[in-house]
Parts: structure tokens; C-alpha cells; sequence
């Protein structure tokens, strides 16, 4: 793995080197290309869905003549607007019960003497290891028995199930190294550990929730085995099934899915871009354990 | 501290309770069960379950569809440790030492932004790109006077599945640089500066400093990409569902396709119990080899 | 460090919330409002009709005579695509008016995606009230688990007597009926007359006048037949027709059935041998990677000389279906022709009706078996002819006046037919289906022979004996 950053055999004087920069100028160009063969997907799909059936067939690389925005009217009537909020509703839902379920376990793991607390931690910790797709014959047999097939709580509850381990290691990691000052200043005057919890630990940890709550939200609202499988009723179905079922439905009308796809990538790209240092930050903070 | 009765450290309990249970029930018991309903025969339509012992686990040893899943799901793996975790490294590395400023971020967003976008979207995206007629990848050799590359890329056996592998580095890649970078901003300038007055080359720097430090999100990283190379389903299942011919099927699809199309349902779990076991090993593989090797710097 | 002691919401999803917000508010103000779905229930309001266009004939109501029917229940199409949707919907609306205390609730899937939903919803014991099924051993596995009800005497008297009955021969089981038919259809090979014309062909009579025609068209460099495989299912097409010109009837039936099938006669390979010539002469490479939608799409851009489909798609190829007029006036179609010395049933026509089966277990029999009726009266079957140019198992229902001619055409030449052969993939154990399509699959890319793909038919089929 020789790191083909720059010209060897040179002594590197420090500073600014000028033998260097041809290897500087290659590297540049390298990412360039690499940016560009990264985001021209992305372009192609939104300009397609200006597109006409016809134009998409005659001339793929060529930008539409007219920019039809009625194909994304048409997407968002026939079913984005209704997966989009499903998704909406879900990923909101188990970003707040994961956070929720998570800090409390976290806490109760790193401040409180609770019984069994070794193996409690592992119990968590190793659910990691287990993956939905595994789970997923017994899981169908089990959301049945419990009557909440076809509902949002099944999918709901799954998520938050399946993400509580990755964040409690993210929240537990950070608060293991969070100065206990002010928590025992709080016990001294007299706080329970409840209000302890809500009141200063829950601040203070206010990079790694948001980080996690980003992650959470990634997560579910891109999630597709149980969104698939748990979720008959089309008024039901989240994002990412919704758009399979889309392509299955308008087998004519590409640029319509094209429409859909570029309206569906949007959120979630203007949610990171947005929380983007908040989530690096707390990325940061929480690995650096 | 022991101000606490017995019964407030029992009632401690309660703060773990909604994870500890949801987590028993809907993650645990699966993995149990799983086991169970493998040895027996049954699907959607039979109206009870039908005993066969190990039945399943033979016919999963004979099936050359389950062969190939795996094989699909290792080749998934190394591509996605050479692509994403190595090339993520020396990504980070050139992103890191070269680029600063406001450029430094723009380059890295427009890296990352595929991995927040659906799996669904990206495969859908790529069938279309991935089209022998009209797609972007046929039209490019084309342009590129390099007709006779052309390949119906998702409908031919040879090809159904790394085209898809391809299509997740795509995603991938950026995913794991941001990661890396994460850890490279940690490391003190002052290691880099010694080394260059000392005459390293940045690609000495890079061998002897870099890679060092940054092992413990190596090794994150790589479990990430193995782990996730093993339980893929999403991508495959949108863009090929398996085919053609049951080629690019992973075991999670196959899995799928097992349950709910070829109504085998017994023996999509034991599928189940396999990739469980695999992904379990490897996990703690991995852990295992990072044991205690944390450098010090 | 921040020092804010706000509550625990994260920024982030505050800008969720709001980006939501956004988006649904520029959403409202130009389009139909979306009907908001409700937190946590299981029974949401119907789909929205989207655009639905008007009604050609509005359905007349029939009112049912009986006491008056209460409840909802669910109702499972495959019919999800734009073009289709909107006429169940209107029916189910009509329905729905006639009987104010009724709701029916549609679930509308793919063709693609009913496959494996039927069997989630079979294996959680959620199967609709009313729910779409194939014709073949697809449906008689709902029969044999006791997931399909019994219509035998449900179905009598006049509506019994407005159905063609071989329509209702296709969902009968031992004697006993278990699905009402919505759709006719058959598969036939449209062709483009002024390709044909300019190029000296004539309609072809064998099997190998076809491939002949091919190479001519080849050699001009116009693709002979439009052709894309990506769910393998037209593929399959293929073989339902192949199949019977090879093998005699009484052989095919007993290997069609999962109990008696063995696959030995040779004919099975002779036919496979069939396509695996159409495919090299005549079919467009890559096909796998091709839907069957984007080879219509370059067949109606008169780009090829031929296109296999189903009479049900015929309506696209009108300019009422929304085809340009010089195409809509210039497709022709034939059945596709056997071999000159076929070995099997010549007057076989591949075809099957579509339809739909009842759950026994529904709460709302006397609801479900109503509405079935009500979909299936003249008027509806008229409506469906006209609508969306399907052919209606309802007699009488696809005259001169309210369809076009090629539908006329094939309604009489059904009725000639001397048997219908249904899909290869829904009338053959699951199996044996999988062997054909896989198999299929790697015969278009190369990579098995048909001999090798006759030796996995026969061990799937020695499987599927033993696990009857």
C-alpha cells in the first residue's frame, strides 16, 4: 500500500515544497475526477427527471429542452408525498425511543451500581453483532402474534430493538469520560438521580446525542428489510419500499421515477448538510475513546 | 456510597429495562428461534410445520445457489476492504495533507453525500446506469471508442454481481474516509513536522505515522465493511433480485427468496442461522486480533 | 463547550421537522391533497386516486337485493400501474356508494411485487378478504394450505352462466371453483406492418418461416423481435406456447401436475432447443438486463419488426391507449407458430384468465362474494373493455362498438382455441418454475444449454414429488 502522494527520494524541506507539486498537482486532479465521478450519478438522475420518456431514450447524456416539472407533480401525487411522510413519522418516532432508552441505559451503566451490570453491558453491547436480516423469519412469526402487522409500531419498535446497542456504545463511550463535577455538585444539593439525569448529564452529552440521533435517523429512514416485510398497506409503506413499489407501477414513465428518486434523496442530503459538523464533531468525540 | 437500599439498586434495574427487554425479545429470541425453525420444513401455505432434523442444513451444503451467495458475500467483503477501507484511508490521507480550507470540506461532502442517500434510490439510479441500451456506463464506452467493453452488466451472470459491488464502493467510500479523517485529525502535527525535518517522505509519513495511529478506526472501519458485506440485501434485491440464474444472489436474498418465494421457509432459516453464525465469528474475529494493541504516541 | 441547558432535542431534528413542513406546504399548494395517514392503526383510508381519469360509461350500481351489507374489508390487486389503477378504483367507489356502510379498502401491488406479498400476508395470516391470484398450481397452493374459499356454491344461476367457461375451468380444483376471473388473455406476437411490408415479409405460418424472417430482418439491421427479460418471465412466454406444439397434451398435463411430473419426453428439449434458436436469431441480446417495458418502448418506436405480448398490453398500441397514430394504425399480431411437423397440440393457444380468490377466513363473506359479483356484471365488464382494453371473461362484454379491432379479433380467435395453455411459471409447482426461469435466464447469457436445463427441470420436478 505505497501512498502515492507525492514524489519520493526528496528530502521534504518544510513548508511549502516545489518539488513536490507535480505529485501535488496529479493528487489534485485525482480527487477532482473522483469528486466528479462521485456526484455525476447524482446529476444525471435529477436532470433525467426534467426529462421526456423520449428524450431519456434518444440522448442520455444531453440536458432536457424543457424542464417538466409536472413529472415531479406527478411523483409527488402518486405516492412520494404519502412515503415520505410515513418515513417521517417512523424515523421520528424511534430517533426519540432509541435516544431515550439508550441515555438512560447508558447512564444507568456508567453511574449507577445497578445489579448484573457486566452482563447487562454485554447483552447490549453484543446485540451489534446480530443483524435484522437474520432475524427476520422468527421476527415475522412474532410481529404477528403481537397483532402489529401492517402498523407503524412494528417497525418502530424493530428499529429502535435493533439500533439500542450501536447507541448505547456511542453514549456510554462519551459519558465514561465526562467529568463527574457537576453531577456530584447536584447530588450534594440535594438532586435525584433522575433529575441528575435530565438536568445535567443529558446537556453536557448534547454532541454525541446529536451525532447519534443523526445516525439513528439514517438509519431508519433508509431502512428496507423490515420496511419491506412488515408493511402490506401501500398508504403505509415508508420511503424505500414505496419507491421500489414506484418503479414496479410506472413501468413507462422513467423520468416520473427519476423525479421520485431525486425528491426522495433530497432530505436526507439537506439533513446532513445542515448537521454536518454537529455529526463529524460528535463522530469525533465519540470514536476518540 | 452505600446510601442506596436494596431495594433502589433493584429499581436501578428499571433504567435498563426498556433496552434489556426490547432487546431480548426482538433481537435474542430471533437468534434462538431461528435455530428451532430450521429443522423444520414449512412455509406460507402448509398448514403445519413438518419435522426434518437437519434436513435443511443438508440441502444447504448440496445447494450450489448457496455457495455462490456466499462466495458473492466474501467477494463483497475483500472488494469492500481494499476499496473503501483501503482506498478510504489514502483518500483521507491526500484529502487530509493536501486540500485545506473551505475546499477541504466541499470535497469531503461531495464524498460522503451518496452514503446518507437510500439504498433503494442508489439502486434504482444504478439499474438505469447499469442499462445496456440507454445507460450511462455503455454510453461512456461508447464515447470512449470502447464498444466492444459493452455488457448488459445486470444481465449477465458474469457480471450481475460486481456490478453491484461497484456500485456500493460508489456509496461506500466516502463513508469510511470521513471516518478516517475523524481519527487523522487527532494525531499532532508535531509528528509529521519532526518527520519531514528529519527527511521523510509524505509517503514514509504516511506508512510510519498515519497508519499507525489511526489502527484502532482501521480495525472500526473494517468490521464495519466486513460485517455490512455479509448481511447485504438491499442493493442486490432492488437492482437483480438475484439474477439472472440466481448469480448475484447474497445470502440475505437468497434467504428472501427462499421464505417468500420458493416457500421454504424452514430453510431460509437455516440460512439465517448460518450468516448469524458467520458474521458473529467474524466480529469477534476481529476484536480478537485488536486485542490490546492500542499505540501510544 | 456549550453551556445552553436546553432540552434534549437535537437541532437536527427540529430542521427535520421544518424541512418537512416545507415540503408538504409546497406541496399543498399545488397538488391533491395527500389523505394523512393515521398513527399507529391498521386500517388507514383507501388509496388516493391519482389524476384518476372520468369513467368512459359510469358503472351502474347494482343493488344488492339482500339485507343490507355492514363492514369493510380488504381487497388485493396487482393492477398498481397508473394506466390501471384508477378503474378499480371507481368501481370500488361505485361499490362503496351503492352500499353506504360498507368500505373496502384497496391494497394495490406490482405484478412483479404480488408475488412475494401474497406470501407475507399468507405466512402472517393477513391474506386480504378478496386477493389476486394466478391461475395454475399458484393458486391451488392457496387451495391445498385452506387459504382460498370454496365458490362453488357461491357462484350459480346467471352469474355463473355470464362467464365463458373456460375461464372458470382455470380456477377449478378437483371439481370444485375457487376463484372468480376478472380478465382474459392470451399471448401473441405483434408486428409491425410496414417494416413487414417494405421488407418482403410475409406473416409467418411456421416456426421456421419466423426465423427466417428474422435473419432477413437482421440482415437490414432492424431487430426482428423486441425482447427484454429482466423478471424472466417473458421468457417464459415463450415456452407456455413452445411447449404444447412439442409435447403431446396428455404428457404435458401429467408433468404439469406436482404429484405425476417427471419431464422425460424429448420434446421438452426440442422445444427449449426451439427458443435457444429464436434467442440466437431473432431476440435482442443482453435481455436479461432489459425490462420488457423498455423493449415495448423500442418496438413502439418502430424500432423492431416484432414484440411478444400479452393481449391485455395491445391497449398501449392504440391512440387511445396512447400510441402515435401512425403506429396505432400500422401493428397486426399473430399467434405464435408451430414448428412444421409439431409432435403436441397445434390449436393450443397460450392464455389464462386473471382473477381473484376469497380468504375463508374473512369476517365479510357475504361483502366480498357481492363485490366480486359487482365487479364482474355487464356493466363493469364493459367498462373494463372499454376503459382499459382488456378482454373480459363476462360473455358478451368486447363488441365492435366498444373496443378496438384487434381485441375482436382475439376474443373470436380464443374461442376457437382448442385448449389454453396458462403460464409456465404459475401453472407448474414452484420448483419446476424456478427451474425454467433460472434456467432460461442462463440459456440467454450463455452460460447453460437446454439439455442442461432439462436435467434441472427433471430433478425439480423429482423434488417437488416428494414433498407432496
Amino acid at each position: 500500500m505505497a501512498g502515492n502522494v507525492a514524489r519520493p527520494h526528496r528530502p521534504e524541506s518544510p513548508g511549502r515544497a516545489v518539488t513536490g507539486s507535480i505529485g501535488r498537482v496529479i493528487a489534485y486532479v485525482v480527487l477532482v475526477v473522483f469528486a466528479v465521478a462521485i456526484i455525476y450519478p447524482l446529476v444525471w438522475m435529477t436532470l433525467n427527471g426534467f426529462k421526456s420518456n423520449a428524450e431519456l431514450f434518444g440522448d442520455a447524456w444531453g440536458l432536457p429542452t424543457t424542464w417538466r416539472w409536472e413529472n415531479f407533480a406527478k411523483a409527488w401525487n402518486l405516492g412520494v408525498v404519502r412515503y415520505l411522510l410515513n418515513s417521517v413519522i417512523v424515523t421520528g418516532a424511534s430517533v426519540v425511543t432509541t435516544i431515550l432508552f439508550s441515555s438512560l441505559a447508558a447512564y444507568a451503566l456508567t453511574r449507577l451500581r445497578i445489579p448484573f451490570a457486566g452482563a447487562i453491558t454485554v447483552l447490549l453491547l453484543g446485540g451489534m453483532m446480530l443483524a435484522p436480516t437474520v432475524a427476520l423469519i422468527p421476527l415475522f412469526r412474532l410481529i404477528q402474534a403481537l397483532h402489529i402487522f401492517d402498523t407503524y409500531w412494528a417497525l418502530i419498535i424493530l428499529y429502535t430493538a435493533f439500533r439500542i446497542p450501536f447507541t448505547v456504545f456511542l453514549i456510554r463511550a462519551y459519558m465514561i469520560t465526562l467529568s463527574r463535577e457537576m453531577e456530584d455538585a447536584a447530588i450534594v444539593d440535594g438532586a435525584s438521580r433522575w433529575q441528575v439525569f435530565w438536568l445535567v448529564v443529558m446537556p453536557l452529552c448534547r454532541p454525541i446525542i446529536v451525532s447519534a440521533s443523526l445516525l439513528q435517523a439514517l438509519f431508519a429512514w433508509n431502512e428496507f428489510v423490515f420496511a419491506l416485510v412488515f408493511i402490506s398497506d401501500t398508504n403505509l409503506k415508508t420511503l424505500p419500499v414505496g419507491l421500489l413499489a414506484m418503479q414496479g407501477r410506472v413501468l413507462s414513465d422513467w423520468p416520473v421515477l427519476f423525479a421520485a428518486l431525486t425528491m426522495a434523496a433530497i432530505p436526507m442530503i439537506v439533513l446532513f448538510l445542515l448537521g454536518q459538523r454537529q455529526f463529524i464533531r460528535g463522530l469525533s468525540e465519540g470514536f476518540g475513546k | 456510597m452505600s446510601q442506596t437500599s436494596r431495594l433502589g439498586r433493584w429499581s436501578m434495574l428499571l433504567w435498563v429495562a426498556p433496552a434489556v427487554v426490547l432487546l431480548a425479545v426482538f433481537v435474542y429470541y430471533p437468534v434462538v428461534d431461528n435455530v428451532f425453525l430450521s429443522l423444520y420444513r414449512w412455509n406460507a401455505f402448509s398448514p403445519k410445520e413438518v419435522w426434518v432434523g437437519l434436513d435443511n442444513y443438508v440441502n444447504l451444503a448440496a445447494d450450489p445457489v448457496f455457495w455462490s451467495a456466499l462466495f458473492n458475500n466474501v467477494a463483497y467483503a475483500v472488494v469492500s476492504v481494499i476499496f473503501q477501507v483501503g482506498g478510504g484511508l489514502i483518500l483521507a490521507a491526500v484529502l487530509e495533507e493536501l486540500v485545506h480550507g473551505r475546499w477541504k470540506g466541499l470535497f469531503r461532502t461531495v464524498y460522503f453525500i451518496p452514503a446518507v442517500i437510500s439504498l433503494t434510490i442508489t439502486g434504482l439510479l444504478f439499474q438505469f446506469i447499469y442499462n445496456p441500451q440507454i445507460g450511462l456506463l455503455n454510453q461512456l464506452l461508447s464515447g470512449l471508442r470502447l464498444d466492444a467493453l459493452q455488457h448488459s452488466w445486470l444481465g449477465e451472470s458474469a457480471t450481475a454481481i460486481w456490478s453491484i459491488i461497484a456500485m456500493s464502493q460508489w456509496q461506500s467510500i466516502g463513508y469510511v474516509m470521513v471516518l478516517f479523517i475523524v481519527a487523522m485529525q487527532r494525531i499532532p502535527r508535531e509528528l509529521y513536522e519532526a518527520a519531514y525535518i528529519d527527511g521523510a517522505t509524505r509517503a514514509q509519513a504516511f506508512r510510519r505515522i498515519t497508519v499507525p495511529l489511526v489502527r484502532e478506526m482501521t480495525v472500526l472501519a473494517m468490521i464495519i465493511t466486513v460485517s455490512g458485506a455479509f448481511l447485504v440485501f438491499n442493493e442486490v434485491q432492488v437492482m437483480t433480485a438475484g439474477g439472472p440464474n440466481n448469480s448475484s444472489h447474497t445470502l440475505g436474498t437468497w434467504l428472501y427468496k427462499s421464505a417468500f418465494f420458493n416457500d421454504q421457509m424452514g430453510y431460509a432459516a437455516a440460512i439465517a442461522v448460518v450468516i448469524f453464525l458467520i458474521t458473529v465469528t467474524a466480529a469477534i474475529f476481529q476484536l480478537f486480533l485488536n486485542r490490546g494493541k492500542v499505540v501510544q504516541y | 463547550m456549550r453551556t445552553t441547558t436546553r432540552a434534549t432535542r437535537p437541532i437536527s431534528r427540529f430542521f427535520a421537522l421544518a424541512m418537512t413542513a416545507g415540503l408538504v406546504l409546497a406541496a399543498c399548494s399545488g397538488s391533491a391533497t395527500p389523505t394523512p395517514t393515521a398513527v399507529p392503526t391498521a386500517a388507514p383510508s383507501p388509496s388516493v386516486a391519482a389524476a384518476s381519469t372520468e369513467p368512459a360509461a359510469s358503472p351502474s350500481p347494482n343493488p344488492s337485493p339482500a339485507a343490507e351489507l355492514e363492514g369493510t374489508i380488504t381487497f388485493l390487486h396487482k393492477y398498481s400501474d397508473p394506466r390501471y389503477a384508477p378503474y378499480f378504483e371507481s368501481v370500488v367507489a361505485a361499490y362503496m356508494a351503492a352500499h353506504p356502510k360498507v368500505t373496502i379498502q384497496i391494497q394495490a401491488e406490482s405484478d412483479q411485487g404480488v408475488k412475494d406479498k401474497l406470501r407475507v400476508l399468507a405466512a402472517s395470516k393477513q391474506l386480504p378478504d378478496i386477493y389476486f391470484s394466478w391461475a395454475g398450481d399458484f393458486s391451488k397452493k392457496f387451495v391445498r394450505g385452506g387459504l382460498a374459499k370454496d365458490l362453488t356454491g357461491d357462484i350459480t344461476g346467471a352469474w355463473k352462466d355470464s362467464f365463458v367457461p373456460a375461464a372458470l375451468d382455470a380456477y377449478t380444483y378437483d371439481g370444485k371453483l375457487y376463484g372468480v376471473p376478472i380478465t382474459l388473455d392470451a399471448k401473441y406476437m405483434a408486428y409491425n406492418k410496414k417494416l413487414f411490408a417494405d421488407n418482403g415479409v410475409a406473416v409467418p405460418t411456421t416456426l421456421e418461416e419466423l426465423l427466417t424472417a428474422c435473419d432477413t430482418f437482421k440482415a437490414k439491421k432492424i431487430e426482428p423481435i423486441a425482447f427484454g427479460n429482466q423478471y424472466g418471465w417473458p421468457a417464459i412466454h415463450y415456452l407456455t406456447q413452445l411447449n404444447p406444439y412439442f409435447v403431446p397434451a396428455a404428457t404435458m398435463a401429467t408433468d404439469y401436475d406436482p404429484a405425476t411430473g417427471a419431464f422425460t419426453d424429448p420434446g421438452y428439449l426440442n422445444s427449449l432447443q426451439a427458443f435457444a434458436d429464436i434467442n440466437t436469431r431473432c431476440l435482442t441480446k443482453g435481455s436479461n438486463g432489459i425490462s420488457h417495458e423498455a423493449a415495448q418502448a423500442q418496438f413502439l418506436a418502430g424500432k423492431s419488426a416484432m414484440h411478444y405480448i400479452e393481449a391485455v398490453e395491445f391497449f398501449a398500441f392504440t391512440e387511445k391507449g396512447g400510441a402515435p397514430a401512425d403506429f396505432a394504425n400500422n401493428w397486426d399480431f399473430f399467434k405464435l407458430p408451430a414448428p412444421a411437423s409439431p409432435a403436441g397440440d397445434v390449436g393450443t393457444l397460450e392464455g389464462a384468465p386473471d382473477g381473484f380468490l376469497v380468504n375463508p377466513g374473512s369476517q365479510h363473506l357475504d361483502i366480498a362474494i357481492d363485490f366480486l359479483k359487482f365487479l364482474t356484471n355487464a356493466d363493469n365488464a364493459k367498462k373494463l373493455v372499454a376503459d382499459l382494453g382488456w378482454l373480459s371473461p363476462v360473455q358478451g362484454s368486447a363488441t365492435a362498438d366498444d373496443t378496438f379491432a384487434q381485441n375482436v379479433t382475439v376474443v373470436q380467435d380464443i374461442a376457437k382455441a382448442k385448449a389454453m395453455a396458462i403460464w409456465l411459471d404459475t401453472v407448474t409447482q414452484i420448483d419446476v418454475a424456478n427451474a425454467y426461469l433460472n434456467g432460461l435466464q442462463a440459456m440467454l447469457d450463455g452460460t447453460k444449454t437446454p439439455a442442461q436445463v432439462v436435467a434441472d427441470i427433471q430433478a425439480a420436478a423429482a423434488k417437488a414429488k416428494t414433498e407432496n
